[in-house]
């Protein structure tokens, strides 16, 4: 049946149709824009990333070799073995030929290329903030959209009132309180880890074997960050809700929770897309904490003992790869607000 | 009625999914039960877990400097000699018994019979001497003990079952002690061996083997059947990775792990009287001090750095000294968990350590401290703070924001100085920053400490003239406090040479008494190594030195060579079953709720339509 697309978007899609012609030339010229924009963004993130770690306070060879009583010539060796004795523009060369290349050179702790490690750790993370994202978004979506078609009422105060209590908790806390209740105390899930000391052998066992590591970190970053998807998405929610189309909707007939859903919900949910696309890139960067407190084995842990090494080629690596996954995740927002919201095509 | 078919197949696989969930959560606990009693010698219970948040660089003996990798490699490779667990004082190794010739520049020794590596090659002086040879020659691998062999001439291995170190100058330490030794057989088919990462199918001569390694994750050593001492009690150590020390502790109550070390004094209360774990607290290897700015110099006497002139004075020096009050320092910051120290050795050396009885042995005395200070000719001004030719007796601390015991001492620290006339300006930063200043000699005071091993040559070395850095910017050399004392450095070279052990210690005594009263720094205490264990489950830890000690980071293997499990324990981590079920759940309900979801959807679909 017809009446299944909305009608607004189809109205505005016949008038985008209407300007075919500028909208080519628009659409590349927009293209060419946000790609360059996210292109120089990089480049500077890659200059940062060497010139911020080679301005920092502190001899790497004397943090790697701390209390380890070495004699002058051992730090010179080390100091060779890590690349520290050749003058700083050729280092610099170096590191910019390593990351075109995909490289980072060697971690100075775990004496193995960065490049592997960030490899290795880099899908941990996306398990761990990739579920946890799906379901914040999930989450904070149906709570928005029911909040804001019943807003003033209870469920409305509950749910966007427990939703920002739980967004200013610091997140450190609340990991270390859910850790020493359900990990110490209780002893339902496991106290850190991605897997058990003796892992189950089964594919079954293993799958839920890190499912439990995953409850209790999935559920900290849940709580934390699903208050701002509720939050945009009732007030967008809001804003449609006085439009002519929902009189339409509702004049022929149909029930309310379908008006809802399959008329008001779509178009509430433009603004959100771009919010989510933003966030996810710092939900990513936001795993430093809840993986140290949880031991899980990601890239955030990982930045987390670069800093304490200090690790620094380990560190320019874990910058510039959270960088990028930030720059990226802007660059398709706005690619993908472009495709899905007609005005911003037209301006 | 095209509908009907679809609905069937997601109603059918609805079924499926619940059916499949209810499924999962019965067999995970037997499942768990299979792990522990299936695996046929290597029962959980014989595996002492451990929380460890240690780096790991590589577990190559020959270039390994973290700790960690450095602990397991004690208990993996045996060396010539052994650190006694009495206390440090050299012990049988792989060598039987050693003679000292040539006035302490010839050391021969012979190795023991039938000791075998881990694969049941036999363990020969060709070994020891590949070992050596390698440090001696190769730079790159001299990265982790090539100091231990900086006075190495050559090494022979006329049989056998003899090795003979033959030195450049006399040296009373044992040279064959902190080496350890890999087999010759294995590393001489390795193609790069300062490459070589040494993690897997590990071919060892200690009390344990390294089986596997997960970098972050865990490190897994087994029991070495062939080990000369005797097999270990349990099968496998198993080091799991937390990166929070609370969550270790929390691991430790849950019993996901049998020891947490390194706890803080909160952490170790909390602990104390928890059912099934036994808290201790043992003797450290490690000093902590107030280090002083005596004018930092270089070898040539070139002086560097920005310190105070008023330090250069030894009096004003001592003055600092006898103004610290290390005693209330100790029960305040430390909580008590701690020993009084009095120079950079250590208690748990007794041997070498300066006894509190000594002579020169000053306590808090504020009214000598000032006189101290008036002889040197700093008077009081109007507002109490000294003053001479119009320099106001101003020094600045350097302290590490994010230590706390730092924060706290200099909040006792300063009030008592202001008491005796001196006037200290607290700059509080980072570690790197203060690492940085201490080697650019961009300081008056600062926080230090060391970690000693049971010779004390090292640690007496770098407190001489000819360790000083080479280059105006600190480096070049390792210096402890950049003290420079040419009567130190002779009786250095005395201790150096002199085989009879007593009269070595007696040396050693009088060095530390003289650096005691040069005061280039006040060492506060010596720490001691909060550690709890799973006491229900463990028991037999020795401990290093043997009364007082402690159990993991021991400059030897005892610790776990001698634990055994408690009999009649059960396996610990019932709780992972626990989470297996609860993760069970976990994927049942979100099968279940997608597909009610899918067929609560499919079905408003079908009511548009």
């Amino acid at each position: 049946m017809s009446n299944a697309v909305p009608p607004s978007t189809s109205v505005i899609a016949t008038s985008a149709a209407a300007d075919e012609q500028p909208t080519g030339v628009g659409a590349l010229r927009y293209l060419l824009v946000k790609l360059g924009g996210a292109a120089i963004s990089m480049a500077m993130v890659i200059l940062l990333g060497f010139f911020a770690f080679k301005i920092l306070p502190g001899d790497p060879v004397a943090s790697v070799a701390r209390e380890r009583g070495m004699s002058a010539e051992q730090a010179e060796q080390l100091r060779e073995q890590l690349g520290l004795n050749k003058p700083l523009w050729q280092q610099f060369f170096d590191y910019l030929g390593n990351v075109f290349t995909g490289n980072f050179g060697t971690s100075y702790v775990y004496r193995t290329s960065v490049a592997e490690l960030i490899g290795d750790y880099f899908w941990n993370t996306i398990l761990l903030t990739g579920t946890a994202a799906i379901i914040a978004i999930a989450l904070g979506l149906w709570l928005g959209q029911k909040a804001a078609w019943k807003h003033g009422s209870t469920f409305d105060k509950i749910a966007s009132g427990t939703s920002l209590v739980f967004w200013s908790v610091p997140t450190f806390w609340l990991a270390l309180l859910l850790l020493m209740v359900f990990g110490g105390t209780l002893h339902w899930f496991p106290t850190g880890g991605m897997v058990s000391p003796n892992p189950p052998t089964d594919p079954i066992g293993v799958v839920l074997d890190v499912v439990s590591h995953m409850v209790l970190p999935v559920v900290t970053m849940v709580a934390v960050v699903y208050a701002q998807y509720l939050m945009v998405m009732r007030s967008s929610l809001l804003e449609e809700m006085g439009a002519d189309y929902l009189t339409t909707a509702r004049a022929k007939g149909l029930r309310e929770d379908l008006v809802r859903r399959r008329h008001a919900v779509p178009n509430a949910l433009l603004p959100t897309v771009t919010l989510v696309f933003m966030h996810i890139g710092g939900l990513i960067a936001g795993a430093v904490t809840v993986e140290t407190v949880f031991s899980w084995p990601g890239l955030g842990k990982l930045t987390f003992e670069a800093i304490s090494g200090p690790d620094l080629p380990l560190l320019q690596g874990t910058f510039v790869v959270f960088s990028a996954i930030i720059i990226v995740m802007n660059l398709i927002a706005d690619l993908i607000y472009r495709q899905l919201d007609p005005r911003v095509r037209r301006a | 009625m095209r509908l009907a078919p679809r609905s069937r197949t997601v109603r059918s696989l609805a079924a499926a999914a619940i059916a499949s969930a209810l499924l999962i959560s019965a067999p995970v606990s037997a499942q768990a039960r299979t792990v522990s009693a299936a695996t046929e010698s290597p029962a959980p219970d014989t595996t002492l877990r451990i929380a460890t948040s240690g780096f790991v660089d590589t577990f190559n003996p020959f270039i390994s400097i973290y700790l960690a990798p450095t602990n397991v490699i004690r208990y993996v490779y045996e060396s010539l000699v052994q650190n006694d667990a009495e206390d440090g004082s050299p012990t049988k190794g792989l060598a039987d018994s050693w003679d000292v010739t040539d006035g302490g520049q010839t050391w021969t020794f012979t190795l023991q019979d039938g000791l075998e590596w881990s694969d049941g090659e036999p363990i020969t002086s060709a070994d020891v001497k590949y070992t050596y040879e390698q440090m001696m020659t190769v730079p790159a691998l001299g990265t982790a003990n090539g100091n231990l062999v900086s006075n190495f001439e050559s090494i022979d291995a006329p049989d056998e079952k003899t090795v003979v170190i033959n030195l450049k100058t006399p040296q009373a330490p044992n040279p064959g002690s902190e080496i350890p030794v890999v087999p010759k057989h294995i590393w001489e088919a390795v193609d790069d061996p300062t490459t070589f990462a040494n993690d897997t199918d590990v071919v060892g001569s200690g009390p344990f083997v390294l089986e596997s390694y997960a970098a972050n994750q865990s490190i897994v050593l087994k029991a070495n059947e062939t080990f000369w001492r005797g097999a270990p009690k349990i099968d496998r150590i198993q080091y799991v990775y937390y990166t929070n020390s609370d969550a270790q502790v929390q691991a430790l109550k849950a019993g996901d792990v049998d020891l947490v070390t390194g706890l803080t004094p909160t952490q170790f209360d909390a602990l104390e009287g928890v059912d099934g774990i036994t808290t201790h607290s043992g003797e450290g290897r490690r000093y902590h001090s107030i280090s002083i700015n005596v004018g930092q110099q270089t070898r040539d006497n070139v002086p560097y750095g920005t310190g105070s002139e008023a330090l250069k004075d030894v009096e004003v020096r001592q003055a600092l000294r006898l103004g610290t009050d290390t005693k209330t320092l100790l029960d305040k910051v430390l909580a008590g968990e701690g020993v009084q120290a009095t120079s950079f050795i250590p208690s748990s050396f007794p041997k070498w350590h300066l006894s509190d009885e000594d002579d020169v042995i000053v306590g808090f005395d504020p009214e000598a401290a000032k006189a101290k200070l008036d002889d040197a000719g700093w008077v009081p001004g109007a507002d109490g703070i000294r003053e001479k030719d119009g320099a106001r007796l101003t020094l600045r601390l350097l302290t590490d924001a994010e230590d706390v015991n730092e924060q706290s001492i200099a909040d006792f620290f300063v009030p008592w100085m202001k008491d005796i006339g001196i006037e200290i300006t607290v700059e509080s930063t980072d570690s790197d920053t203060i690492s940085a200043k201490a080697v650019s000699g961009d300081y008056d005071l600062y926080f230090s400490g060391w970690s000693v091993n049971p010779d004390p040559d090292y640690q007496l070395g770098i407190n001489t003239c000819t360790n000083l850095p080479t280059a105006t910017d600190g480096t070049g050399g390792t210096t402890q406090d950049g003290y420079c004392n040419p009567e130190f450095d002779e009786m250095y070279a005395e201790q150096r040479s002199e085989i009879d052990p007593e009269k070595r210690q007696e040396i050693v005594h009088d060095m530390l008494a003289l650096n005691y009263e040069d005061t280039a720094q006040v060492a506060t205490w010596y720490a001691n190594s909060l550690e709890a264990y799973r006491s229900d489950r463990f028991t037999g830890f020795t401990l290093q030195p043997k009364e007082t000690g402690i159990i993991a980071n021991q400059a030897g293997y005892w610790g776990y060579l001698t634990v055994e499990p408690v009999e009649g324990a059960t396996a610990g981590g019932t709780g992972t079953n626990t989470g297996l079920i609860i993760g069970g759940i976990v994927v049942g309900v979100v099968l279940i709720g997608g597909v009610v979801f899918f067929l609560i959807r499919r079905r408003n679909i079908a009511d548009v339509e």
